[in-house]
């Protein structure tokens, strides 16, 4: 459903009380947004896709202006929150993927993120080892775990998956349209080569992967079957051109390992496993 | 790689400084990108190149390249002039 339907202002009463938001992360974020305008105005959100966790957490990151612009408000969450996974099966099964892989990236960039805390760490790596029994598709557990790893990253940050994901969708929406980019599967598509690139630049990756007791192959098997090769391959001469953008962008600079300009370069080769 | 090379390496790559724009007397207040992120940046990558970790106090106060070299020196890092 696009946002907005019509003028918000116009189509919610000056005496409303409750905004109902039935949608998935980017719509909840805006009417997160809107209700910011109209204090005292109570919010329920119903998603209709796991992934995102917008539902569960106070950041908003909006589309505006040909950009992504993220703001941080405690008070944003929702009043209210109404799961009713039967909603997402009717969403097609490559968009249901690509929502496992923003789920992923939350809580693999939450759980490296230089600034997550011992016990915030603890716990996504519980929601780590929860995800690698899901199948990559439907399943009720996805909405719980998706909401615990956004709640999570929302007190650590993320890392380069996001950065790119976030300069990268509007740029790729405007120039592939034929391409249906969204958050989750740039998400998804990117988050198998920089976990590659993290791993690669330090020694950080095995380490709490081996402090955390969480099994390597088998989150490297799940990275693979979400990564995209002819989304990848179609996205990077859009990731060159907005290289820079990356770099400065606030996710990219809190990623567990210092992203450097030439990691463009590793891009092309991403090293092997 | 000698210390003073490694920190003009770590520095230029977190504030993304464009070539000549590196010097040992540059100020936080100089570099746009020396932020909150900057600050975090700044521990990751000196935390890689040099194996040490700044606590949150460290990093926060450092207002310089100079600040740099003197807190890596009381970690047992020499910078010869």
């Amino acid at each position: 459903m696009p946002w907005p339907a019509s003028e918000p202002a116009q189509c919610l009463g000056a005496d409303a009380e409750w905004l109902v938001v039935v949608g998935g992360g980017g719509l909840i974020d805006e009417a997160k947004a809107f209700r910011e305008s109209r204090p005292g105005l109570k919010l329920v959100a119903i998603p209709s896709i796991w992934g995102s966790g917008a539902e569960a957490s106070p950041i908003i990151v909006l589309s505006r202006a040909g950009r992504k612009k993220i703001k941080i408000n405690p008070s944003a969450r929702p009043d209210a929150v109404v799961y009713w996974p039967d909603l997402s099966k009717s969403v097609p099964a490559e968009r249901q993927r690509a929502a496992c892989g923003d789920c992923w990236a939350h809580a693999l960039e939450g759980f490296l993120s230089p600034l997550a805390s011992p016990g915030l760490r603890d716990a996504l790596a519980q929601v780590i080892r929860r995800l690698l029994a899901l199948p990559l598709s439907y399943d009720p557990q996805w909405f719980e775990l998706s909401a615990l790893a956004c709640a999570g990253q929302s007190l650590a940050g993320v890392g380069l998956v996001h950065g790119i994901a976030h300069t990268l969708e509007v740029p790729l929406r405007e120039q592939q349209p034929e391409r249906d980019w969204h958050h989750a599967r740039l998400c998804s598509t990117f988050l198998d080569p920089v976990m590659r690139l993290n791993q690669a630049g330090s020694d950080k990756w095995n380490q709490l992967l081996t402090e955390h007791r969480l099994p390597e192959t088998g989150i490297w098997m799940i990275l693979r079957a979400l990564f995209e090769p002819d989304s990848f391959r179609a996205a990077l001469p859009v990731l060159r051109q907005e290289w820079r953008g990356v770099l400065r962008d606030p996710c990219s600079r809190t990623n567990s390992v210092l992203v450097r300009p030439d990691w463009l370069e590793r891009f092309e080769n991403p090293p092997l496993p | 790689m000698e210390n003073r090379e490694k920190l003009k390496k770590v520095v230029e790559d977190v504030f993304l400084l464009q070539p000549g724009e590196f010097r040992f007397d540059l100020r936080r207040d100089e570099v746009e990108t020396w932020d909150s992120f900057g600050i975090v940046s700044l521990a990751v990558g000196i935390h890689e190149a040099f194996g040490c970790h700044f606590t949150p106090a460290e990093a926060v106060g450092i207002n310089s390249v100079a600040d740099i070299i003197r807190l890596l020196s009381t970690k047992g890092f020499e910078f010869d002039n």
